[in-house]
């Protein structure tokens, strides 16, 4: 038996070694410093779990660091679905790993804020924002206005629907295409504001239904079909269209006069952060009015009035916005999805 | 890949080890007598290892999401109507493509490896491409040509008042999910056919048999143990693909489970989502377990084949052969060529919908998508991490794949099913699954966490390939060995290990290329700040910069050609 040992050895070192290559690096400690400076924040690190494309998230943490240089902003970018999973999964075995959350829309964040997991925090300049946008609470706040609205190509169309009752008539079948409620969140909460809405409704949802629309992906694919032409008109959010015809692609918006759901791409502090007062600097500066003017120059209506709008987008008072009682939405919310699923089968 | 070449190499450490320690096993003393009735015990130890190895990269996560799935009973919403159509497109979506794949891998297998078919060089690297585009990338590219505006679509609608074929739905998903998943199956099949003694075929010929016939009737039957394996493989694997049926499938309503996971997870119409796709997952494994009991049952019957003498002899195609050529290369080239192009006319435009014309063509977006911040980061770290899995995959894979197929033991079913298994589960899940346990093994946000998910995720596609050939083999050669004494161990690094070198070589290429654009486990498992290809790829097409995205993707495509021609040109 003692014969084998050495060779026993080597082959279970070989195998083991290959198989725990991966398994043996320490974490990363984070840096740590106590250099506090009178109007700066002491360095510190924090982490951001965001939805926001990666160039404009980096632009936003790049613009705060020229305010609070010592505090570093680690940032993971995915899609609404992806980071929920992230976070039901680091739940299931403790904190959340993150400690700002920004993204989606309001309900994402009651559902949060019913399980006691934000951190109750309000701007500092919170008066100076668009009260629709402001958890009355104070747990969360929306940094940009991203409506939904009608995106039409231009080569295909000449006369563009204005309102969400004419994408119904006969002459759109087949040419709609909009985001699947089951992937895209945004999608999910305007299901339920349309159903909500007096003026739509399920008699609307049906009528737009018969029309036979093409339930894209996301938001992504729906602006990119509307583009290209594949069905030339989409039911879609403003920004992506808006920089897709900045860029030279034949589309182009209408706000339809019913008025437009939209999302706020809210911002809430975990209650389980380390970092409160970074992360409270980093809230505040989302909604400061640089923040905002630099939302508004990455394409997105802002959630204050003193920073005037994108261009190409029309003013805040011109654009018909539906502001529903949320409370309703979030409690209708998986309901009128399953309506919209038997709806568009 | 010098990577596999290593791993026959640190091989020959034990094999030396146990050649200067000559077994004393027909002593037949007292002491030595339990093990002169094992004889071997180094391969018990292997097996032991291997256990302890896949324990740690599969079973443990696996465990922790049937743990999570187990926590509550939600059987109930497993039963209702949403999961079972899901599942039931699930099965036939992933069986329907399997079957396509193998048809066409075995097709091009025997016209690239053993035909005298012009251009098979070429063609053999137009026919991977598939592979290297992004499921998601590509699905996006055939809406462009078979979508209800594709060119066409709109001529037969102009002409007949109904388009010719509507990508949408669940013939699609089919279509697509054959598309990119016959590369595998050619590589497998084609690795086992350059096994396949060529004599046998003559024999044929020489007694009579055309050539047609003799490939029929000798080399296709022969080719059945790896056809069988690339079929399992496929079927399993593409249960759990989420870009195609999302993007192909989700606008004609045809759900499959791995988009039901999405919906469960996104849009928050169940409590404990998390449970509720962990369930699903489970469901996922054991379909994948049922499968590959099948595959056991139906792979019993074992082939043998006696090692060529002869060099491989070219099929001559003869009268056919310039029609034979002309239609594998219009098959090939629409397949593979079409996605490229209209990528590249993606790639060069400013924005889609701006007409092709030479005045808009504009580098802008190769220049912004190979600059990007992220991109150089995303390379590195793909590259890294898809290079370290194709090599641990390898040398696991042809271990395990080595002890299930060329040993006894009661154990080894459950030790190849386990390795099969995470194939069926989508990448959400498996990622799911690591995060859970990331934190109680210190490897939460590492980029060791995605490596430790890619060689579990993908482990079972060097099992899959070198069983194939292992499966034929003979096992004369070995006990020639035992005979001439050599150890159980011995004999199998020898004899069986080295024949299945070629095969692991080729299943660890595929791990790479796989792993190297890989989305939906990457995209939970990063650490903040670290990007993957796959990754950045996705990014830029959801920030709405489908140019760039259509031009990294085309970058990737054509850097994983050029790769694929250098590994092809070294000797085999």
């Amino acid at each position: 038996m003692f014969r084998t040992t050495p060779l026993v050895a080597t082959a279970a070192f070989a195998v083991l070694g290959l198989a725990l290559t991966g398994c043996t690096a320490a974490a990363e400690a984070p840096a740590a410093t106590n250099a506090a400076v009178t109007d700066t924040l002491a360095a510190a690190t924090i982490t951001v779990y965001t939805s926001e494309p990666q160039a404009k998230i980096d632009a936003v943490v790049a613009a705060f660091n020229e305010v609070q240089p010592d505090v570093t902003v680690e940032v993971f970018r995915a899609g609404t679905g992806d980071l929920t999973a992230r976070i039901e999964s680091e739940r299931a075995t403790g904190d959340v790993q993150a400690d700002i959350l920004l993204a989606a829309d309001a309900p994402t964040f009651e559902k949060y804020k019913a399980d006691d997991l934000l951190l109750a925090y309000s701007p500092s300049d919170v008066d100076a924002l668009n009260q629709d946008v402001v958890d009355p609470d104070g747990f969360y706040v929306g940094t940009r206005i991203i409506p939904t609205v009608i995106a039409y190509n231009t080569n295909a169309i000449d006369a563009p629907p204005t309102s969400w009752q004419e994408l119904t008539d006969a002459e759109y079948a087949d040419k709609i295409t909009m985001p699947n409620p089951d992937v895209s969140g945004a999608a999910a909460f305007n299901a339920a504001v349309w159903l909500d809405e007096p003026a739509l409704g399920e008699d609307w949802l049906e009528a737009l239904a018969a029309n036979n629309p093409v339930i894209a992906d996301s938001n992504g694919p729906v602006s990119q079909a509307v583009a290209t032409g594949t069905q030339p008109v989409g039911i879609v959010v403003d920004y992506l269209a808006r920089e897709l015809k900045a860029a030279g692609s034949p589309i182009d918006i209408s706000y339809p006069s019913e008025g437009v759901p939209y999302v706020s791409q809210p911002v809430g502090i975990f209650a389980s952060t380390d970092e409160a007062e970074a992360s409270e600097a980093f809230v505040d500066f989302l909604v400061s009015e640089a923040g905002q003017s630099l939302a508004v120059e990455q394409s997105y209506l802002p959630v204050r009035s003193d920073v005037g709008t994108p261009e190409g987008a029309p003013s805040m008072d011109d654009i018909e916005i539906l502001t529903p009682d949320l409370q309703v939405i979030s409690d209708t919310q998986a309901e009128a999805v399953e309506r919209f699923n038997e709806l568009f089968n | 890949m010098s990577s596999s070449t290593n791993t026959g190499t640190r091989q020959q450490g034990p094999v030396d080890t146990d050649r200067a320690l000559p077994h004393g096993h027909g002593t037949p003393s007292p002491t030595r007598s339990f093990l002169s009735r094992r004889r071997g015990d180094g391969v018990d130890v292997l097996r032991l290892a291997l256990w302890l190895a896949v324990a740690g990269v599969i079973l443990l996560p696996l465990s922790a999401i049937v743990l999570l799935a187990t926590s509550n009973n939600h059987l109930p919403l497993l039963l209702s109507g949403d999961v079972a159509t899901a599942g039931l497109n699930s099965l036939v979506s992933s069986l329907a493509s399997a079957a396509g794949a193998v048809v066409i891998g075995t097709v091009l297998a025997v016209l690239l490896d053993r035909s005298d078919l012009r251009g098979r060089k070429t063609l053999r690297l137009f026919a991977l491409t598939p592979l290297l585009v992004p499921p998601f990338v590509g699905a996006i590219a055939w809406i462009g040509i078979a979508g209800p505006t594709g060119p066409a679509n709109v001529a037969f609608t102009q002409w007949f008042g109904s388009p010719l074929w509507n990508i949408y739905g669940g013939d699609g998903v089919i279509f697509l999910l054959t598309v990119h998943s016959y590369p595998v199956a050619y590589i497998i099949i084609s690795a086992a056919l350059r096994r396949v003694p060529s004599d046998l075929e003559q024999a044929a010929r020489i007694g009579g048999a055309s050539a047609l016939r003799a490939v029929t009737g000798i080399t296709l039957p022969l080719l059945r143990p790896a056809m069988l394996s690339a079929f399992t493989l496929v079927a399993v694997g593409n249960l759990a693909d989420f870009g195609i049926p999302s993007i192909i499938g989700l606008p004609e309503r045809y759900v499959t489970l791995s988009t039901l996971v999405y919906r469960y997870i996104q849009s928050g119409t169940v409590d404990k989502p998390l449970e509720v796709v962990a369930t699903i997952g489970v469901v996922l494994l054991v379909i994948a377990a049922i499968a590959m009991v099948v595959d056991a049952i139906v792979s019993r019957s074992r082939w043998e084949l006696d090692a060529s003498a002869s060099p491989p002899q070219l099929l001559q195609l003869g009268k056919s052969r310039m029609l034979v050529t002309g239609l594998t290369w219009i098959v090939i080239l629409a397949v593979t060529f079409l996605p490229l192009l209209a990528l590249l006319s993606q790639a060069l435009l400013p924005a889609p919908g701006v007409p092709l014309t030479w005045e808009n063509l504009t580098l802008d977006n190769i220049v912004s998508a190979t600059t990007a911040k992220g991109t150089i980061t995303g390379a590195t770290t793909s590259v890294t991490l898809s290079l370290l899995a194709g090599v641990i995959c390898t040398a696991l894979g042809l271990a395990i794949g080595t002890v299930v197929t060329r040993t006894r033991a009661r154990s080894n079913p459950a030790l190849r099913t386990i390795a099969m298994l995470p194939q069926a589960i989508p990448g959400l899940v498996i990622a799911v699954g690591w995060l859970i346990v990331a934190p109680s093994i210190g490897l939460f946000n590492t980029p060791w966490l995605i490596l430790c998910a890619y060689v579990m995720s993908f482990v079972a596609i060097v099992v899959q390939s070198v069983s194939a050939p292992l499966r034929s083999t003979p096992l004369t050669a070995e006990e020639a060995a035992r005979i001439s004494g050599a150890g159980r161990l011995r004999a199998l690094f020898d004899i069986s290990w080295r024949m299945a070198v070629p095969a692991a070589i080729a299943g660890g290429t595929l791990v790479v290329l796989t792993a190297v654009r890989e989305l939906t486990i990457s995209v939970l498992l990063l650490a903040p700040g670290s990007q993957t290809l796959g990754v950045n790829i996705f990014s830029l097409q959801q920030a709405g910069a489908y140019n760039a995205a259509s031009a990294l993707s085309l970058i990737v495509t054509v850097v994983g050609l050029a790769g694929l021609g250098l590994t092809a040109r070294q000797p085999r």
